[in-house]
């Protein structure tokens, strides 16, 4: 066989179809570069929020920078990965304890304490998914549920003496920066921002790369992957730290933020509802992420009077959104159940 | 036969290798002291008829299953039982009965799945967008587009995959597994569900692939296929290899006619 | 002894009430293979149906034991409605999308239903009335089995063995089976899958209801989101017996209830949570498919 002949057959349309494929690629980016530049502008507005609003939105501002970081961490381990986690707090919960434990019963500045936060729940991450990531999605589904009601009941009972108990832990102090202390809310809210930015970059990067593509490999299709010559276990695992890691360091700033930490702020219905932005924003889309988190945490503060109803609006919320639009309220472009 | 089958056929170490291969799914005897070699630079047929495991021999190969007894020799060395991302590495890359494809994914990023042992960045390059990682993405996706191209893909290379026909698809498959340049592909039933324009281009396909170094072991029903593209004919029913030869030689076995096409020519004649 | 037998008969009494609840979620599981998080709270909205018929100015003059019965037909009624309602307005919409909307639809519909009960019946702890049942106790070897228990127990057994009858010696009780193993060979050989899944939503329901009522009368109290740990430890059990199978689902509850009694017995019960989700965590990683599950190998 001389010649393959599909090859010359293809080549007259070749020069044409390169164009057409040229041109479909830059469609898509020029809607992902709007978002992009949307996004940033949006961001550069937020930073006008110390300034223009009252104390109450700064802080609302500040703590959604916070449940932003983790909705997106959520996004990571399920929506990219694909994995059901459903006790995502823990992670959340363990970077809180880690920086309320150090600045209070070992005196270490709070600053200090983030790379630990990051550190625990990231290794946290893989020592608890290693022996789980094989199990099927429901049950790992059921699994990380379990996880969830162990930490509560951990730091309930007063862990080693250090957790708190069911007050948890009070007077964590905020970090200090070139001698300047990070005290008032609009401080905080200006770190906050400025993590979720360096987060937001991390996640975008991850889009772009080898690793971001393997977790959804692994996501759609785990045997065709593995046959790929990609190690499952070893990814899923690293998705799962990552995705903690990311997590922990939200909890680091949470414990900041509120300069207060107790079992309260992760029990399996806060994972619930990380679980549920990322579903009813949308898997896989960063603006979907963000918006979910707005519905879900900053539209209820503007109802706080109407607190009680709160988590029965939630769930109409869910069912609503989940049968008008099952791919969530932003998908990302290409769909990314 | 092509002069490199030829060269090929009196080498002293095949390829691959299966001696007294065997695996039981409960009850049954899936394959059963299975034995046949692949040399390199072959193509070779496994043909049987329904339900003679030919699906669970390639499982077997590429780990999907871990054989309950036997040996799988790959460059004399045993594979039997290796976790499938580690056969994958060694060289040996396949595709599926029923397509598998990564839905919602570009064509392109499906093909970039099988270079994934060849890929350099590490985790953290990806995550801060280094100079380098940025260089590996741009020449990973060029190297995409030529086989791309070779498969008459290019135009569809930045849709989203399950969007394409059903031909395309399987030639994506194709294409992921090409693109790492492996010693041995191995297709199940690549002709199935294809028309016969798309069947004649893959036999072509077959061969070019071949005549690039790469050995193939395929299963097809499509006798045609089969008959007209391999070196050599491995014949299997209820586990067991029933015949072996060239495919002229395989036709005119009495077993397999009995087995197998003999089957078929009732078929054809109802 | 005493103590093994007294820890026999309480975990009898809580594994009949698992076992009761768990079979609403393996039979969804096993036809529409969703977790249906709502199920525990519709249980305990059951239970709160039958508080207030208990407790109901309008029924005083009847005779104890007909209130009671009116209580269980309520709850049942209602809930096996509400169970119907819920898989048509969240469910249903949802059958061809994504597996994860319907388990958001699921979620949403658990907060709504717990946060309904707490609007309507308040965030408090609601007792029930202390004489439903005569107060009556007999001595099995040294340990004590109430009325209440007996009926429990009993009322299970009844209930699983009616359960059984129907699944195997129906038509519609082995559609529902045919369904859960296999729903397209199933609606090919002509059975209607929708009839089955509205069936499903129905009797798991039903049974769930009585299994809530059961809870509120052994511990004459119910509080709003007491259907979060019944539904989840209900679940545990049907996963511990094999999801998507009955008779696994009943083996699953009344294992898991005996575990936990003996496990509260003997080890800190403030840990007791942790334990039963240790122990799932267990079984599976040594057998994922649970006690009565067939291992599934993927068709590839």
């Amino acid at each position: 066989m001389a010649a393959d002949p599909q090859q010359a057959n293809a080549s007259p349309a070749v020069v044409h179809t390169r164009s057409l494929a040229a041109r479909r690629r830059s469609q898509l980016s020029r809607f992902a570069r709007i978002t992009g530049i949307a996004g940033v502008v949006l961001w550069f507005v937020g930073l006008l929020v110390p300034v223009v609003l009252t104390p109450a939105w700064v802080t609302i501002g500040g703590v959604f920078a916070v449940y932003a970081i983790v909705a997106l961490s959520q996004d990571v381990v399920l929506g990219r990965a694909g994995m059901y986690d459903m006790g995502h707090a823990v992670f959340f919960g363990v970077g809180a304890y880690v920086t309320a434990i150090l600045t209070m019963s070992f005196g270490w500045p709070a600053l200090a304490t983030i790379p630990v936060a990051i550190i625990v729940a990231t290794l946290l991450g893989a020592i608890l998914s290693a022996p789980i990531v094989k199990l099927r999605g429901d049950y790992l589904l059921v699994v990380t549920i379990g996880f969830n009601e162990i930490f509560i009941l951990a730091m309930k009972n007063n862990l080693l003496g250090l957790t708190g108990g069911p007050d948890g832990i009070f007077g964590v102090p905020g970090p200090e920066l070139f001698g300047h202390m990070f005290a008032s809310q609009g401080d905080l809210f200006y770190l906050n921002w400025v993590v979720l930015a360096i987060v937001l970059w991390l996640i975008h990067n991850l889009e772009r790369s080898s690793l971001g593509r393997t977790f959804r490999y692994l996501k759609y299709d785990e045997l065709a992957a593995t046959t790929m010559g990609i190690n499952a276990r070893l990814y899923k695992i690293g998705a799962f730290a990552m995705a903690a890691g990311i997590a922990g360091l939200a909890g680091a700033l949470f414990a900041m933020q509120l300069s207060a930490v107790s079992p309260g702020s992760f029990t399996f219905t806060i994972s619930v509802v990380f679980f549920a932005i990322v579903l009813v924003g949308g898997q896989v889309s960063v603006p979907g992420v963000l918006l979910g988190t707005v519905l879900m945490f900053v539209v209820p503060q503007i109802f706080s009077n109407l607190a009680q109803y709160r988590f029965l609006v939630f769930g109409i919320v869910m069912i609503v959104v989940m049968i008008i639009r099952p791919q969530g309220i932003w998908p990302a472009p290409r769909g990314g159940a | 036969m092509s002069d490199r089958a030829a060269m090929a056929a009196g080498a002293p170490a095949p390829l691959l290798e299966l001696q007294h291969v065997g695996i039981r799914f409960g009850g049954l005897r899936a394959v059963d002291d299975l034995g046949f070699a692949v040399a390199d630079g072959q193509i070779v047929g496994l043909i049987g008829p329904n339900g003679a495991g030919k699906t669970t021999v390639f499982n077997l190969i590429t780990g999907v299953y871990r054989p309950g007894e036997g040996r799988i020799l790959w460059h004399g060395r045993d594979i039997a039982g290796q976790a499938p991302y580690r056969i994958a590495r060694a060289g040996i890359r396949r595709t599926f009965q029923t397509i598998r494809l990564f839905a919602h994914m570009t064509v392109l990023e499906n093909v970039i799945a099988g270079m994934h042992p060849q890929m350099r960045q590490r985790w953290w390059q990806g995550l801060l967008r280094t100079r380098f990682q940025r260089r590996e993405e741009r020449d990973v996706a060029q190297h995409a587009m030529e086989v791309l191209e070779r498969l008459a893909l290019t135009e569809v290379a930045d849709h989203i995959v399950t969007s394409l026909p059903y031909g395309a698809q399987r030639r994506v498959e194709i294409a992921r597994t090409l693109i790492a340049r492996p010693e041995l592909v191995i297709f199940d039933e690549p002709a199935a569900g294809l028309n016969e324009q798309e069947s004649a281009d893959l036999t072509r396909t077959i061969r070019t692939i071949r005549d690039d170094g790469i050995t193939v072991l395929l299963v097809e029903h499509d006798m045609s296929v089969v008959m007209n593209v391999s070196d050599r004919v491995v014949v299997i029913n209820f586990g067991k290899k029933i015949a072996e030869g060239t495919p002229a030689e395989v036709r005119d076995d009495p077993v397999v006619v009995e087995a197998y096409l003999g089957r078929e020519d009732e078929e054809a004649a109802a | 002894m005493d103590f093994v037998i007294q820890q026999f008969i309480n975990g009898l009494t809580i594994g009949g009430i698992y076992a009761l609840i768990a079979l609403g979620y393996t039979m969804v599981y096993g036809v529409l293979k969703l977790i249906n998080f709502a199920h525990g709270d519709l249980c305990i909205l059951g239970a709160y149906i039958g508080l207030t018929t208990l407790s109901a100015g309008i029924f005083s003059g009847l005779p104890n034991l007909i209130v009671l019965g009116l209580a269980f037909v309520f709850a049942i009624v209602g809930i096996g409605v509400a169970g119907v309602v819920l898989d048509r307005l969240a469910y249903k919409p949802l059958r061809h999308a994504h597996r994860l909307s319907p388990v958001v639809s699921a979620l949403g519909a658990s907060m709504l239903i717990e946060n309904g009960i707490m609007l309507v019946w308040g965030a408090k702890l609601r007792t029930f009335p202390p004489n439903v049942l005569p107060n009556v106790q007999w001595l099995v070897g040294g340990a004590s089995l109430s009325l209440v228990q007996a009926v429990i127990i009993l009322g299970t057994l009844a209930l699983m063995i009616a359960l059984y009858l129907f699944v195997h010696h129906t038509r519609i009780g082995t559609a529902i089976r045919a369904s859960a193993i296999d729903q397209d060979a199933a609606r090919l050989m002509g059975i209607n899958v929708d009839r089955v899944i509205a069936f499903v939503f129905i009797i798991g329901p039903c049974l769930g209801a009585i299994g809530g009522l059961f809870v509120g009368l052994y511990y004459r109290q119910a509080y709003f989101n007491l259907g979060w740990s019944y539904g989840l430890f209900a679940f545990i059990a049907a996963i511990i017996g094999g999801i998507g199978n009955i008779p696994g689902a009943m083996l699953g509850g009344v294992l898991l209830g005996l575990f936990d009694a003996f496990a509260a017995g003997y080890i800190s019960s403030s840990w007791e949570n942790a334990i039963t989700f240790a122990l799932l965590i267990a079984i599976l990683m040594v057998r994922p498919s649970g006690i009565l599950g067939e291992r599934v190998a993927e068709k590839v």
